[in-house]
C-alpha cells in the first residue's frame, strides 16, 4: 500500500499526451514555496472549509481524539490533538472537511487510471506519478511502476532527485521519462530555500544522461529566489552538456497552492508572491536559450 | 430593424474583411436589439432581427375557432406573412433579407388543431413527464440539392407535373404553390428595395456590391443558381423563409453541396478566394443554420478538401455565433481537424462542434440501413443527424423525462411492499416502458393528424417523396420515418438509484423511511439537510472506478433503448430511436419532479444532456466524464451529447492543440456521438453574468446551440455558469 493524495486524470502538463498523474504523499525537501503543501508529510492531513461547514456536528462526536470544535463560524481544528485519521472527514458530506493522503493498493490506483488507457495510446501519453516525491516511498512506486509497465503503459516520474543514484537506478527499466526539478544552482541557497543540498540533483543528472534515458528538467520561476537570468543562465549552461534532455521547462510561478496552505492551517511564506509577467518570462527564456536551443514555457 | 444603407462615410474602399467586421458589429447592435424580447431568449442567435416597432401581421381564420390549420390555414397566412414582410438590405452584406419572426410565434397559445384530439394520452404523459412532441414542427433536414438544381421557377414547375400525376391531391399542390409564390413576393419587394438602396448608396464599393445583389437576386426569382453568390443567396432565401414559416433551422453538408460552384466560379476567373469567403461568411451571418463540414461521401471517401478548409477560414473571418459540425471520421484529413480545433480556442464561439462517424453509422445500421445511407446522416441539428430529404423525424422534439420515471416508481414502492433498489428498479423499468409506449402512440397520433393542424410547406419541398407523391412529409410522403425519442434526466435518476444503494443498502447509514421523509419535506431541516449532502456526496454517475452512479446509468440507458426499438414491432415500417438530450429542456423538466434522492431539491432543475450533475467528481476529470457518456450511448443512430467547458488557457501550444485532437479522436474511438465544446474562462462568465449588457458579443454554446450570454433569462444563465464554474 502507498499513500496517494489524489489522482489528476486527463492531465495535459505532466509529459507527454494525455496522462493521469499519480501524487504520492510524503517529500524529502522542504520548498518554502511548495505548491502542493498537502504532500509535505506523510501522514494524513486535514483540510478546514468553514465556510462550507453546515453545523451539523457529525465530525463532533466521530473525532476519537476531541479535535473539532464547533465555532461561530463553522468547524474549527484544535491542532495539536488532531492526527490526521480522517474521521472526522468520513462523516462530513458538506465539503468542509476533507483528507489529504489516502491509502491505496497498486491494483486500486491500476483500476482508476487504466480507465483512460484509450487516452494515453492515441496521444503518446501514460500515467506520471508526482508527489510530494515519488522516491519517498520506493518500494510503493516499483510495484505501481512495474505493473503499470506490465500493463504496456508508458510511465514518467516527477521528482527532486534528491536520492543516492544507486536507488534510482533501479528504476530505470521501469521509468520511460524523468522529470526532473532544478531549483538552484547554488548549493546554500539550495539548502536553504529547500532543506537540502542540490549536489545529489546535479550528480544524478549526469549520470542519467550516461544511461541514456530520456529526461526533461523543470525550474519552477521562484520570486525573489530564481527569477533572474543570471540564475537561469548558469542552469542553461550546465544542462547544455547533456545529450538525453528532451527539453528545459521553465514553470511560471503556481499561486494557486495558497487556498491549501490555508485550508491546512499553515504559514504561506509566498502568500504574496504573484507570477512572473509576459516581459519576464520573455527575458528569462532568452537567457537560457543563448546556451539551450530546447527552452519551453510552462 | 436598422437601416444600414447609405450611412457609412465616404472613405477607402472597403475589402471583404473589413464589410466582416462591420457586419460583425452591426450584429452585435441587433442582438442588443433583440434583448429583453421572450421570442429570442434561451434559444439559438438564428441571425434573425427585430421586426419594425409598426409591424402588424393579422392571420387569416380558416377555422371556427378563430385559428389556422392545415394546407389552406398555413398556406393562405404564409402567403399573407410573405407578402408583407418587411425587408432589409445592407449594402455590406452579400445577401439581401434577414428573417423577422416566424408563424409558429405568431400563433402562439393557438395549440393542436380541435378537431383532433389527444385527451386521452394527456395523463399518462403528465405522469412520466413527458413532452409528446405532437404538433411540433420542422426537426428534421430538407435536401438543398434539389432546390439548388431547379431554383423556385422550377420547383414551381415540379409542383405543376406531379399535379397531373395526382389528381385528388390538389389541396396539397395548391398550398405548396402559393408557399412558394410568397417567397417569390418577398423576393420582389426585396429587389424594389434594392434598387432604391443602390440610389441611395454613396460609396462605390457598396453601390457595386448592390448592384450584384440586385442582379442575383432578379435572376433567383425564378432561375436554378449559376454561380457560388447565387446558391448562397438560394440557400438564404429558404433558409429564412423556412425559418418565417416555422423556425426550421437545418442546414447540408455545406462543403459538398457548394463545393461544384465554388470549384466553377474559380475555373472561370469569376471569384478570388477572398471573394468566395465573403460570400460564406455573409452566408453563415444571415443564419447560423446549423451545417455539417467533413466527414464519408456514401462511398467513403474522406469529404475534406480546399473548399472546407475555406468554409473554416470564412466562420474564422465572420468570428460570431455559427453551428459548424465538423464530422470525424477514422480516415480524417487531421490536418482538418487541427485546423477545427484552433479555430475552437481561438475564437471561443462554441464553433465548431465535432460529430462521431463511427459510433452513428455503426448505430444508424442497426436499424437496418446501409453504409451509404448512414454516411448520409449529416449533423445538421441540436443534437441530432438527418438524411437530408430522405427522412421524418422529430428529431429533438420528444422526451421522456426519466427522473419523472423514477419518482413515480419511488413513490409506488414507499406506498407498499419490499423496499430496495431491486424492486424499485422493476417498478422504474414497468413505468418507463409504459412511458415509452404512450409516447410512442402519441407520435403515432402526430403522424396521422399533423397535416390537419401544421403541414411542412416549406421543407416538403425539398424533400424526396410529397411532391411526387402529392402527399405532406409527415403524412406518407417521405422515405423513410425514424422517430427520435429523447430520455432525460439520466444522470439525476442514476445517481438516485446510486445514493439509496450505496447509503441505505451497503452502508446502512440511512433508512428507506428517513430518506423518503427527507424527500417529502424537500430535505428541509437540519438533520434532512445533513441528509442531503450525505446522498449528493454518493458515487456519482461520471465519477469512474466502477462507481454506482456509472452502473446505474448504463443500466438505464440499456432499459430504455430497448423499450424505444421495441416500439419498431408495433409501428411499422415506422421506426424510433432513442437518444439522451435535454435540450434546453432542463428547467422545465425539472418543474415536473419533486426532491429525488441524489439530492436534488423540489422542482429543482434536471441534468444537461448525458452530461453528470456538475460536482460529479472532485477532480472534475473530463475522460471520466466522457467514458461515462460514451458508455451509456443510446446506439442506433441518434446522439447523447458530451458537453464540455474548457478554460482558453488548456490549448495554448501546438502540442496542447495536439492533445486535444486526440481526446477528441479517443472519445469518438469509444463511441461518442457529438461534442459540444464552450471555451470560457470563469471570471469572464461571471463578469457577463454580474453585466450581460456589458457582453453583447459573447457567445455560448448552451446546449446543441450557440446562443448570445445576453439573450439568455436570468434563470438560464445561472445553469450555464454554474456549469462552467463547477467544470474548471
Amino acid at each position: 500500500m502507498g499513500v496517494v493524495t489524489t489522482i489528476q486524470r486527463f492531465s495535459l502538463n505532466d509529459g507527454p499526451g494525455i496522462r493521469s498523474t499519480v501524487f504520492f504523499k510524503g517529500c524529502n525537501l522542504r520548498c518554502a514555496w511548495c505548491h502542493n503543501p498537502e504532500t509535505l508529510l506523510a501522514q494524513g492531513q486535514l483540510h478546514l472549509y468553514p465556510e462550507k461547514c453546515t453545523g451539523c456536528g457529525a465530525c463532533l462526536a466521530a473525532c476519537p481524539n476531541g479535535a473539532r470544535r464547533l465555532g461561530e463560524d463553522g468547524i474549527e481544528q484544535l491542532s495539536a490533538l488532531c492526527t490526521g485519521c480522517g474521521a472526522c472527514a468520513a462523516v462530513c458530506f458538506s465539503g468542509a472537511l476533507s483528507l489529504s493522503g489516502t491509502e491505496m493498493s497498486v491494483e486500486e490506483i491500476l483500476n482508476e487510471v487504466l480507465q483512460d488507457r484509450a487516452y494515453y495510446e492515441r496521444s503518446g501519453g501514460g500515467v506520471t506519478i508526482s508527489g510530494g516525491e515519488v522516491f519517498a516511498q520506493p518500494e510503493f512506486a516499483r510495484a505501481l511502476l512495474a505493473a503499470l509497465k506490465a500493463e504496456g503503459v508508458s510511465t514518467a516520474v516527477e521528482t527532486n532527485f534528491c536520492f543516492p543514484f544507486s536507488l534510482i537506478e533501479g528504476f530505470l527499466p521501469l521509468v520511460d521519462l524523468f522529470m526532473i526539478d532544478l531549483k538552484l544552482m547554488d548549493e546554500p541557497a539550495h539548502k536553504r530555500w529547500t532543506g537540502l543540498s542540490n549536489r545529489l540533483v546535479l550528480e544524478n543528472i549526469a549520470l542519467l544522461d550516461q544511461t541514456g534515458k530520456p529526461f526533461i528538467i523543470r525550474t519552477p520561476l521562484i520570486p525573489g529566489v530564481n527569477d533572474d537570468p543570471a540564475q537561469i543562465v548558469r542552469m542553461a549552461e550546465f544542462l547544455a552538456a547533456f545529450a538525453h534532455l528532451e527539453y528545459y521547462e521553465l514553470l511560471n510561478f503556481n499561486p494557486l497552492g495558497a487556498s491549501k496552505y490555508k485550508s491546512l492551517g499553515i504559514e504561506n511564506p509566498f502568500e504574496q508572491a504573484r507570477p512572473l509577467g509576459e516581459n519576464a518570462l520573455r527575458a528569462l527564456s532568452g537567457a537560457a536559450q543563448a546556451h539551450l536551443t530546447k527552452i519551453r514555457l510552462g | 430593424m436598422r437601416n444600414r444603407v447609405g450611412t457609412l462615410p465616404p472613405g477607402t474602399a472597403l475589402g471583404y474583411k473589413e464589410r466582416l467586421a462591420i457586419l460583425r458589429e452591426r450584429k452585435i447592435e441587433d442582438t442588443k436589439d433583440k434583448a429583453g424580447f421572450m421570442s429570442f431568449a434561451d434559444g439559438d442567435d438564428y441571425g434573425a432581427v427585430m421586426l419594425p416597432d409598426d409591424f402588424r401581421f393579422e392571420a387569416i381564420p380558416t377555422h371556427k375557432n378563430g385559428g389556422y390549420y392545415g394546407y389552406e390555414g398555413f398556406s393562405k397566412n404564409f402567403y399573407k406573412l410573405m407578402a408583407q414582410h418587411p425587408v432589409l438590405i445592407d449594402p455590406c452584406d452579400a445577401f439581401a433579407g434577414r428573417w423577422m419572426t416566424c408563424m409558429t410565434w405568431l400563433r402562439q397559445g393557438r395549440g393542436f388543431n380541435p378537431d383532433y384530439s389527444f385527451e386521452h394520452l394527456k395523463p399518462l404523459q403528465a405522469l412520466y413527464g413527458i413532452v409528446p412532441g405532437i404538433g411540433a414542427d420542422s426537426h428534421f433536414g430538407g435536401d438543398y440539392q434539389i432546390g439548388l438544381d431547379l431554383g423556385f421557377g422550377g420547383l414551381l414547375e415540379k409542383l405543376e407535373h406531379f399535379r397531373g400525376q395526382n389528381p385528388g391531391h390538389d389541396e396539397f399542390y395548391d398550398a405548396e404553390v402559393l408557399a412558394i409564390q410568397g417567397v417569390q413576393a418577398w423576393m420582389r419587394h426585396t429587389i424594389e428595395a434594392i434598387a432604391l438602396a443602390i440610389e441611395k448608396e454613396e460609396r462605390p464599393e457598396l453601390k457595386e456590391n448592390l448592384r450584384q445583389m440586385l442582379r442575383t437576386n432578379e435572376w433567383l426569382l425564378f432561375g436554378a443558381p449559376r454561380t457560388l453568390r447565387e446558391a448562397c443567396q438560394w440557400i438564404c432565401w429558404f433558409n429564412m423563409a423556412s425559418r418565417e414559416y416555422n423556425r426550421d433551422g437545418a442546414g447540408c453538408q455545406l462543403d459538398e453541396v457548394l463545393r461544384p460552384y465554388y470549384e466553377r466560379d474559380l475555373k472561370n476567373g469569376e471569384m478570388s478566394q477572398d471573394e468566395a469567403k465573403y460570400y460564406i461568411a455573409c452566408l453563415l451571418l444571415n443564419d447560423p443554420h446549423y451545417y455539417q463540414l467533413g466527414g464519408l461521401s456514401p462511398d467513403g471517401r474522406d469529404m475534406v478538401g480546399p473548399f472546407s478548409y475555406l468554409c473554416l477560414e470564412a466562420a474564422d473571418w465572420l468570428d460570431s455565433s455559427c453551428n459548424i459540425t465538423v464530422r470525424v471520421h477514422d480516415k480524417m484529413d487531421m490536418d482538418f481537424l487541427r485546423k477545427s480545433v484552433e479555430y475552437l480556442f481561438k475564437n471561443k464561439n462554441g464553433w465548431p462542434r465535432f460529430s462521431g462517424d463511427r459510433a452513428l453509422s455503426q448505430g444508424f445500421m442497426r436499424k437496418g440501413y446501409s453504409a451509404e445511407l448512414a454516411r448520409q446522416r449529416v449533423a445538421v441539428g441540436c443534437h441530432w443527424m438527418s438524411l437530408p430529404g430522405l427522412e421524418y423525424t422529430l428529431n429533438d422534439c420528444v422526451k421522456v423525462n426519466a427522473l419523472k420515471v423514477f419518482r413515480v416508481a419511488l413513490d409506488e414502492m414507499m406506498k407498499a411492499g419490499e423496499r430496495s433498489t431491486k424492486r424499485l428498479w422493476a417498478l422504474y423499468s414497468g413505468h418507463m416502458k409504459k412511458a415509452v409506449e404512450v409516447t410512442a402512440e402519441g407520435i403515432a397520433f402526430h403522424l396521422k393528424y399533423q397535416v390537419y393542424n401544421q403541414p411542412e410547406l416549406l421543407l416538403n419541398l425539398l424533400s424526396h417523396g410529397p411532391v411526387e407523391k402529392g402527399l405532406d412529409i409527415v403524412n406518407g410522403g417521405a422515405e423513410f420515418y425514424n422517430m427520435c425519442i429523447d430520455g432525460a434526466g439520466i444522470a439525476s435518476a442514476a445517481d438516485s438509484f446510486a445514493a439509496l444503494e450505496q447509503r441505505i443498502e451497503r452502508e446502512g447509514r440511512l433508512g428507506w423511511d428517513e430518506v423518503y421523509a427527507a424527500l417529502q419535506a424537500n430535505f428541509e431541516g437540519p438533520r434532512n439537510d445533513y441528509i442531503r449532502a450525505m446522498l449528493s456526496a454518493s458515487e456519482r454517475y461520471g465519477g469512474g472506478s466502477d462507481s454506482l452512479g456509472d452502473l446505474w446509468a448504463v443500466r438505464i440507458s440499456e432499459g430504455f433503448s430497448a423499450d424505444v426499438v421495441r416500439m419498431d414491432e408495433q409501428y411499422a415500417p415506422v421506426k424510433f430511436i432513442p437518444g439522451w438530450f435535454s435540450w434546453s429542456n432542463t428547467i422545465t423538466l425539472g418543474k415536473m419532479v419533486a426532491a429525488t434522492p441524489n439530492g436534488r431539491k423540489d422542482f429543482e432543475p434536471i441534468n444537461h444532456g448525458a452530461n453528470p450533475h456538475p460536482g460529479f467528481r472532485r477532480d472534475g476529470a473530463l475522460t471520466a466524464m466522457s467514458n461515462a457518456i460514451c458508455s451509456i450511448q443510446p446506439g442506433y443512430g441518434n446522439t447523447a451529447p458530451i458537453q464540455l467547458e474548457l478554460d482558453p488557457g488548456l490549448a495554448q501550444s501546438d502540442e496542447a492543440v495536439q492533445k486535444i485532437c486526440d481526446y477528441i479522436l479517443t472519445i469518438f474511438e469509444q463511441g461518442a456521438t457529438l461534442l459540444n465544446i464552450n471555451i470560457i474562462n470563469e471570471a469572464q462568465i461571471l463578469a457577463a453574468n454580474e453585466n450581460p449588457e456589458l457582453f453583447p458579443d459573447l457567445v455560448v454554446r448552451v446546449t446543441g446551440f450557440t446562443a448570445y450570454f445576453c439573450l439568455l433569462t436570468p434563470e438560464f444563465r445561472k445553469l450555464v455558469v454554474e456549469r462552467i464554474l463547477r467544470a474548471g
